[in-house]
């Protein structure tokens, strides 16, 4: 059957979404629902002496207004939540902690009421001393963000170990070694030493933020929410309402983009706090601004010590990462731990010793950003790599192969990694951009070219949960229920696809009904690239659940052994004596329950250990191995960069839609040359200054490479569906560090600070021509 | 302030509509008409989420005032294809995988109609330079460029 | 954010427009395609009570050529220009920028009127137009008056015009013959440049020298900048890398940039003097070219 897995099906809901008909969150209007406006704070710091929502909330249409005075003592619900730590609040308490913190929100008939009410709330706010940098931040005496911190009761098992450093803005340390760093430097012959950082960035999905919340008679709530983990916004929502979350249903439409921004409450709790004030429902999309102020990416500074041989081994490794997470710890922790695990890279290193530290300051909260911390990470070791390799007067390539961590080797964590075909990865960037062969020199006499590479491994959370129903219907046909969000990655065709593998059937005989929480078992979430691994094994189980069931009711009907019973055509099959007994699923089900209308179910579930059965540690269910190598043009004059060609590879284990892989490889790639090149969020005294498109440049058409080479390595792994494993993330993590291994390739020059703009090329060129000049002393015949 | 019934053809229909003056055409298009094709997504005229054809060229509905937009033409995502019938562009997006999450896909597929009907065989520049304005965050490009060429393809081959 | 409340009028005529102008100079603005004016009243950086769409004043939509001069009606669109044969024919310097000018929807609606009198910093015709010696014509109530564009400019998005007048012609003499021009923008990642570079050079038949220069730069401050001794710098002289690499070095110092978000005024200065030296080979070059042609 030419649907199942393996295949480049289309996407099950092209159609729709090229017709436009596809609803996401904010083309839906609710009979009677309010608009929601937050007001939100003009200070990064400050205390709130006195708020007055009287006018506003008199002032005609609006239905209700939500300030702190609804938060105390409130019995219906809490006024802290958070997702590791309750350090968030539904509007602000007792004060704000960076400029766009909510203080306040209205709902009123018209958004536009909603918006002109906001000026009739009177605020008045102490001003207090504000942290922006981690030196600030990690002053003695620095001004606090959070006095005290409380962790909810049932938090999640990775991050049970998370604890703020009380008396500081430390909101969470990682620490994590292996060996003996010291007598590693020791037997270095060399040290390196270098200081990397990224800027903070912002996901960018062109669908913004958007969730509504209707209040139901039985005292429930019904949550629409964009959103890539419904059963989190569930927990939390249940938690801070006291609701059983049988009463508490989250549902997430088609997504439009989330790459890490639509995890965890953001909306919610404010939506269903004023849908429970105002007893109507509550809608609330944000403005491109508005997103810009409600999460972003984790800027980092990144501290390497590396010590090698001489031939090139590496010996020692001493990562201190610092990670900027803002005003509140949101899922920065699990950050930290994410980049932590990797910050030394794919490599066989005996002596490791690594430390990250999450630091609150002043500024718009970071969170969860495609790679989860470990873009920050490779690019400070894969930059690092090539300093190494120049350094040693080595092909970085070789370097990377003398070093790379195999199958079978064992990872800083201590536990072995399989299924990790780092190695294919790298050589295969490699060849595809001809490596070893040089760039043959542009025309223009102002341009060079170069080619560099870096490569990655990245964990997936563990452990973790998920589960899937699949329903057979009377007709033959299935329905399956994940709690998986479509975000554009194609899970619903992925999952149809298993099905169908399974049951013998058309995909398009399929329907897939996700993220809701009514309808679907638990799931963790849709991030950590997790889904096809964890949900797909899910669906798979749940299949072979009712295959099962069907081999019953075969083996009934025909009194066959079960194990004899066979699928194929949307039906059964078995040999008895010589006779074959054969019917569609159809004609099986009313055989055998004397009636048309009966259903099977099948129930699949995945569950992720921290501990492997050998003993070692589990910190990843399956290690994500992934490669890019970069050929790129610099203008000597300017410092533009322009990416010419672009190889990216991962392992996926299975490619079970080869084509949504390769999308994968191939827009990773582009966001990562965005990221690379030209995001950046600048902050002017706590104040984000470029909060929108016009000021916070994407890549676009004109900035992507003439050719992109997506490749895929498949190195199966035993607990993934058909061996599959995770790729959303992989392809964006090398981007950086290979774009910046190429330049030093054309031009002789080192970037170390994300982003690398063609002013910081620029300079770096005229640093070095200063140097070649004093050394040289001058050159006769020059100007 | 200003009120003003404006005359609106979109997609073939004639639509009389009274708009207030600070109302822009994608909140007419989405709000009045229950048009969603188009989206609201930078509100900066970069992003191209909210595209439309005006006159048969390309606006950003997020920023002309819907009373500007009195007496126009407009042409939306779901003007595209004749009797349920998907069009030719929208087909090739398909065909060449061009989205993922989509939510540009209508404005870009727009982009796609004004370029090739300005230059039905354009040029590698032209194709960049004049979807440049569209963004697509979940980086489609490659499929989108691909599924742009396929279709100046067979706009030669029918012509020889 | 959705716009602020206002009143939009739609004037039929430049007198009536002037009228209401002149009437409400704090409060009313133009709408000539709002490309730009819409950003920032979003943005609520500005708040005018009234708009005045003057887009639907008949003849002001057009380009002609008649005597020696291209004469540009102000409501005539960026796209216009784009695909105009007789702008290509004649002025292609422009045809030739305008693909790169912010992107297709903002051509398709933004004026050239409109960007012109709405004197946004970062924007590429001026540097273009001031090196051809445009002129605009401007109109109130009962008079009309011509002054060169590179008068127009005072300031961050302000002009010398009196808050009743409009512009409602751009005109440009023909290039003269053996005139080559060139325009250079840098951009990074965005629709807006970062620093606009146009050179005009005349030379002379015979003698393969440069008789007249036109320098000017955008983006590097309140207004367009003519730099009238980057010019000197190259008058009477063939082309020669030292002479454009001298006017490039003087446009780089004359210039007055900020430091903003995308990059430092030191870059951008760098930038000036790349550009410049690249727009007076490039431009040497087409003049010369004529001489065959």
């Amino acid at each position: 059957m030419q649907d199942n897995v393996g295949q480049s099906i289309k996407r099950l809901e092209s159609e729709s979404k090229v017709s436009g008909e596809l609803k996401y969150l904010s083309d839906l209007k609710l009979p009677g629902m309010l608009h929601c406006k937050a007001l939100r704070s003009p200070y990064a710091h400050a205390r709130i002496v006195r708020i007055d929502s009287q006018r506003a909330a008199k002032f005609s249409g609006v239905e209700g207004v939500l300030t702190r005075d609804d938060m105390v003592d409130n019995p219906h619900f809490d006024s802290h939540y958070g997702p590791v730590l309750k350090d968030q609040t539904v509007v602000a308490l007792d004060k704000v902690r960076y400029v766009g913190d909510l203080v306040a929100a209205v709902a009123a008939t018209r958004l536009d009421i909603a918006e002109e009410a906001l000026d009739l709330i009177e605020v008045e706010y102490e001003e207090l001393g504000a942290v922006f940098s981690f030196e600030e931040a990690l002053a003695e005496n620095a001004p606090l963000l959070h006095e005290q911190v409380s962790k909810p009761e049932h938090g999640f098992v990775d991050l049970a170990d998370v604890n703020p450093v009380e008396g500081t803005n430390i909101c969470t340390t990682f620490h994590l070694s292996k060996g003996d760093l010291e007598k590693g430097f020791q037997n270095s012959d060399f040290v390196f030493e270098n200081v990397f950082t990224c800027p903070s960035a912002q996901h960018a999905a062109l669908e913004t933020l958007c969730a509504v919340a209707r209040l139901e008679r039985n005292g429930g709530l019904t949550i629409w929410s964009t959103v890539q983990n419904p059963f989190v916004i569930r927990d939390q929502i249940a938690e801070l309402f006291h609701l059983p979350v049988s009463k508490v249903r989250v549902i997430a439409l088609n997504i439009g983009g989330g790459y890490g921004s639509k995890l965890y409450p953001k909306l919610e709790p404010l939506v269903a706090a004023l849908a429970w004030k105002t007893r109507k429902p509550v809608g609330l999309t944000l403005t491109r601004e508005e997103v810009f102020q409600t999460i972003t990416k984790h800027a980092a500074e990144i501290h390497l010590k590396t010590g090698v041989t001489r031939e090139g081994r590496l010996l020692a490794r001493q990562c201190r990462i610092y990670l900027d997470t803002g005003a509140y710890a949101e899922i920065g922790p699990r950050v930290a731990k994410k980049s932590g695990y990797t910050a030394a890279g794919p490599y066989n290193i005996p002596n490791i010793q690594i430390d990250s530290c999450l630091v609150y300051t002043n500024k718009v909260p970071a969170g969860a950003f495609r790679g989860f911390g470990v873009s920050q990470s490779a690019w400070a070791h894969e930059s690092e790599m090539d300093l190494i390799a120049r350094a040693l007067q080595m092909d970085p390539l070789e370097l990377r192969q003398k070093n790379l961590l195999e199958e079978g080797g064992e990872f800083a964590t201590g536990e072995h990694v399989h299924s990790f075909g780092l190695r294919q990865c790298v050589e295969r960037v490699a060849s595809a951009l001809q490596w070893g062969e040089k760039c043959p020199p542009p025309p223009q006499k102002h341009l060079a070219r170069g080619k560099g590479m870096a490569c990655l491994i990245k964990a997936t959370i563990t452990p973790s949960i998920s589960s899937a129903l699949v329903r057979l219907n009377e007709d033959g046909s299935a329905t399956v229920y994940v709690g998986t969000a479509d975000v554009g990655q194609g899970s619903d065709t992925i999952m149809a696809q298993i099905v169908s593998q399974e049951l013998a059937i058309p995909v398009t005989h399929v329907q897939v009904v996700h993220s809701d929480t009514d309808l679907c078992l638990y799931d963790l979430t849709t991030s950590s690239s997790r889904s096809t691994f964890h949900m797909g094994r899910a669906v798979q189980l749940a299949a072979q659940d009712i295959r099962r069931q069907l081999a019953c009711l075969a083996g009934r009907l025909w009194n066959c052994p079960v194990e004899e019973v066979l699928f194929a055509n949307q039906g059964v099959r078995c040999v008895v004596n010589d006779v074959v007994h054969a019917a569609s699923y159809r004609n099986l089900l009313s055989a055998s329950f004397g009636i048309k209308g009966a259903n099977l179910v099948g129930k699949g579930t995945v569950k992720t250990e921290a501990v492997q059965r050998n003993g070692e540690p589990l910190t990843s269910a399956f290690w994500f191995a992934g490669a890019g190598a970069a050929e790129v043009e610099v203008d000597r004059e300017t410092g533009s960069v322009r990416v010419v060609r672009y190889a990216s590879a991962a392992d996926v284990g299975k490619a079970i839609n080869p084509f949504f892989c390769e999308q994968q490889l191939k827009g990773g790639a582009i966001t990562g040359i965005g990221l690379a090149l030209m995001e950046q969020l600048v902050y002017q005294d706590g104040l984000l200054i470029n909060p929108n498109f016009l000021d916070y440049n994407l890549a676009r058409f004109l900035d992507i490479p003439e050719e992109i080479i997506p490749i895929l390595v498949e190195r199966a792994h035993e607990e993934g569906p058909y061996g599959a494993k995770g790729v959303g993330e992989t392809a964006l993590i090398p981007v950086a560090p290979a774009i910046a291994n190429a330049i030093e390739d054309a031009v002789g020059v080192r970037v170390t600070d994300l982003p690398i703009t063609p002013e910081k090329v620029l300079r770096a060129l005229q640093e070095k021509e200063q140097k070649a000049q004093l050394l040289e002393g001058p050159t006769p015949g020059r100007s | 302030m200003t009120r003003k019934k404006i005359i609106l053809s979109v997609n073939g229909v004639r639509n009389e509509i009274e708009v207030e003056a600070k109302e822009t055409l994608l909140e007419t298009l989405r709000n009045r008409l229950d048009l969603t094709g188009a989206k609201l997504g930078c509100d900066q005229q970069v992003c191209g989420s909210c595209t439309v054809l005006m006159n048969d060229l390309p606006v950003s509905s997020c920023s002309v005032l819907a009373m500007d937009a009195d007496g126009c033409e407009i042409l939306t995502v779901e003007g595209l294809g004749a009797g349920g019938a998907l069009h030719p562009i929208q087909q090739a997006f398909i065909e060449h995988g061009a989205f993922q999450c989509a939510y540009c896909t209508p404005g870009l597929i727009l982009a796609v109609k004004y370029l090739l009907s300005r230059f039905p065989r354009p040029t590698e520049p032209q194709l960049r330079h004049y979807l440049a304005g569209n963004i697509c965050r979940c980086g489609c490009h490659v499929e989108i460029l691909q599924a742009v060429r396929s279709l100046a393809r067979r706009a030669q081959e029918n012509q020889l | 954010m959705g716009l602020n409340r206002f009143e939009y009028i739609e004037a039929s005529s430049i007198p009536e427009a002037s009228r209401f102008l002149a009437d409400r100079p704090e409060e009313a603005r133009i709408y000539a395609g709002g490309t730009s004016l819409l950003l920032l009243m979003k943005q609520r950086i500005a708040r005018p009570a009234y708009l005045v769409n003057i887009k639907k004043i008949p003849g002001l939509r057009y380009i002609d050529k008649n005597d020696g001069t291209v004469r540009i009606g102000a409501l005539t669109t960026h796209h216009d220009l784009e695909f105009s044969p007789l702008i290509r024919r004649w002025l292609p310097v422009i045809s030739e920028l305008e693909p790169e000018v912010a992107n297709i929807r903002v051509r398709s609606t933004g004026t050239i009127g409109g960007n012109l009198g709405f004197a946004e910093p970062l924007t590429d015709l001026p540097p273009v137009l001031i090196a051809m010696d445009a002129r605009i014509k401007v109109a109130d109530e009962s008079l009309e008056r011509l002054l060169p564009l590179e008068h127009l400019f005072r300031g961050y998005y302000e002009t010398s015009l009196r808050p009743q007048e409009l512009i409602t012609e751009i005109q440009v003499d023909l290039p003269a013959p053996f005139f080559g021009i060139k325009y250079l923008r840098f951009s990074m990642g965005s629709d807006k440049p970062l620093v606009g570079c146009a050179v005009g050079i005349r030379i002379d038949p015979e003698s393969k020298l440069c008789v007249d220069a036109r320098c000017v730069l955008g983006c590097v401050g309140p207004t367009p900048l003519r730099v009238r001794e980057a010019e000197e710098a190259l008058k009477g002289l063939p082309y020669r890398v030292n002479s454009s690499a001298k006017a490039a070095r003087i446009a780089a110092t004359a210039c007055s940039p900020l430091t903003d978000l995308r990059a430092t005024e030191e870059y951008k200065r760098a930038i000036v003097e790349v550009l410049m030296r690249r727009a007076v080979e490039e431009a040497f070059r087409r003049a010369s070219s004529k001489l065959q042609g």
